[in-house]
């Protein structure tokens, strides 16, 4: 299938990792490894499920400060292809279920490359009013947000 | 989009320190002589200008050097890279990738040590 990227709405990027595609994958598909890496440290991960089967729901709790752990990504895949593709989208929940908050797909694949994996990511944005709502994974990752209030704050008339 | 990518890493890393930050909010609200912007910090010259070299390099300010003193401003254009949603959610996912990479050549690494 051919998704058509929507320049306002969408952002695509890929990345050239220098690791056998079954280890990149492993990396995205193993909660306990997935946990290191999807939110940026000193903020913690915990996978409370990873169902990688159309309707698997796919819930990310995430502790900042030593804190509790809170609600960050409440997600449903919509194709998981061993290997080669992950699709999840936050507009349902796990077992199909309409979310409240609906804002994303993401579309990840990985394709073979003399050195290594080609890791690619197509991310679809309902629309930039939402982005209110988006603040869930924006802020908690930190850098888009925080950077995009200093920049209104220093661009701020004197 | 390496290229655009290439800038925001540099503008986030001018980002990634509070002097900087305390710096560049001082500068949003109009130019000011380094000697004023040492000011509010307990830190050697030399050392805070290092600082100042690094956003200016970033291009986030520029710095005008007249008699002795050397004024500092805000350049308003990189920040119009980052001010918008989108870009926001690309350094998002840009920064996530970078971790991911790193995981995983970071494990193989210790895979190939043993």
């Amino acid at each position: 299938m051919i998704q058509a990227v929507n320049s306002e709405l969408d952002l695509t990027m890929s990345r050239l990792i220098k690791a056998p595609r079954a280890a990149v994958w492993r990396a995205w598909t193993d909660p306990r490894s997935f946990e290191q890496w999807w939110i940026p440290a000193p903020a913690k991960c915990k996978v409370l499920h990873m169902d990688l089967n159309p309707g698997g729901a796919f819930v990310t709790l995430m502790s900042e400060g030593g804190g509790a752990f809170q609600p960050h990504l409440n997600a449903c895949f919509l194709a998981v292809e061993e290997g080669e593709r992950i699709v999840f989208t936050n507009a349902l929940t796990g077992g199909w279920r309409p979310a409240e908050q609906p804002f994303m797909t993401a579309i990840i694949r990985l394709h073979d490359h003399p050195q290594g994996t080609e890791y690619a990511a197509h991310v679809m944005h309902k629309s930039n009013a939402d982005r209110n709502m988006h603040d869930e994974l924006g802020f908690q990752d930190g850098w888009g947000t925080v950077a995009a209030q200093l920049a209104r704050l220093v661009e701020k008339p004197a | 989009m390496e290229q655009y990518s290439a800038q925001l890493d540099g503008i986030f890393q001018a980002l990634a320190d509070p002097t900087r930050r305390a710096v560049l909010g001082r500068l949003g609200k109009g130019p000011a002589s380094i000697g004023e912007l040492a000011k509010p910090f307990d830190m050697a010259l030399p050392s805070f200008m290092k600082h100042i070299h690094f956003l200016e390099d970033s291009g986030l300010i520029r710095t005008r050097k007249a008699g002795r003193v050397r004024t500092c401003a805000i350049r308003k254009r990189p920040f119009a890279a980052i001010e918008t949603w989108l870009s926001a959610q690309r350094a998002l996912w840009e920064a996530r990738t970078d971790r991911l990479e790193q995981f995983v050549t970071a494990v193989r690494d210790k895979g190939q040590a043993r």
